[in-house]
């Protein structure tokens, strides 16, 4: 298996469990999945990485942080999609889940500033339309220097 | 990025925070850019978009500039 093809193999993993469990996989499950070692798995988290399609745990290569629009690790952006309820990055990967998943969902979310809790509906394959504003305080070249933050 | 109530939510949290008000987006430009992002993300294809895609994608919805450059150096 050439390293492109595992890059692959473990991306896929890694969405279909997410997708299936709402849960991130670690490097060792993924290992297991695809009958190889462990180490191949972290190479290739960091492979994948470098793509921008993950980010491991900072201090921990082999457990999963983000695999946008999912997130590992609990949010303030729950997604509801099906009987799962899944966590995203922010606000923009919340709306990703449900794209990604190709259904329908609601993300319970908070505003920014006042912490009231806000609900976002996609409903028929689009939002519903209800007042907002998404504020972006990081320019585009600067997202991936603090993805956690950004 | 950060969902607000209204713009006016966004001016104060840019006060408590002493971070200058940056760019807004509505609801449908972020679907348009949730989809655009993730609708692929689940097939052996998927990859992020690149930076001169990324300047394409943001102009469709009316996000140009250098914020939306992931190469610019300055904005």
């Amino acid at each position: 298996m050439s390293t492109m093809d595992l890059d692959t193999a473990v991306k896929l993993n890694i969405y279909q469990t997410l997708a299936e469990k709402a849960q991130a996989p670690s490097a060792a499950q993924v290992a297991r999945a695809l009958g190889v070692a462990v180490e191949e798995v972290e190479a290739a988290f960091q492979s994948l990485h470098r793509k921008r399609l993950l980010v491991p745990e900072p201090g921990d290569p082999s457990r999963i942080r983000m695999a946008p629009p999912f997130s590992g690790v609990e949010t303030p952006f729950r997604v509801k999609v099906r009987d799962k309820i899944y966590s995203a990055n922010c606000v923009w990967d919340a709306l990703g889940v449900p794209a990604a998943l190709h259904a329908d969902g609601v993300v319970e979310a908070a505003d920014g500033h006042t912490g009231e809790p806000m609900t976002l509906e996609v409903r028929g394959g689009k939002p519903v339309p209800q007042p907002c504003a998404i504020h972006f305080a990081v320019p585009a070249a600067r997202w991936w220097d603090d993805i956690v933050y950004t | 990025m950060l969902l607000f109530r209204s713009e006016e939510t966004v001016r104060q949290w840019c006060r408590a925070n002493g971070v200058p008000r940056r760019p807004v987006l509505d609801l449908d430009q972020l679907w348009y850019l949730a989809t655009t992002w993730y609708e692929n993300r689940l097939t052996v294809e998927s990859r992020r978009p690149g930076p001169d895609e990324m300047v394409e994608i943001f102009a469709r919805i009316g996000l140009e500039g250098p914020f939306w450059d992931p190469k610019a150096d300055r904005w």
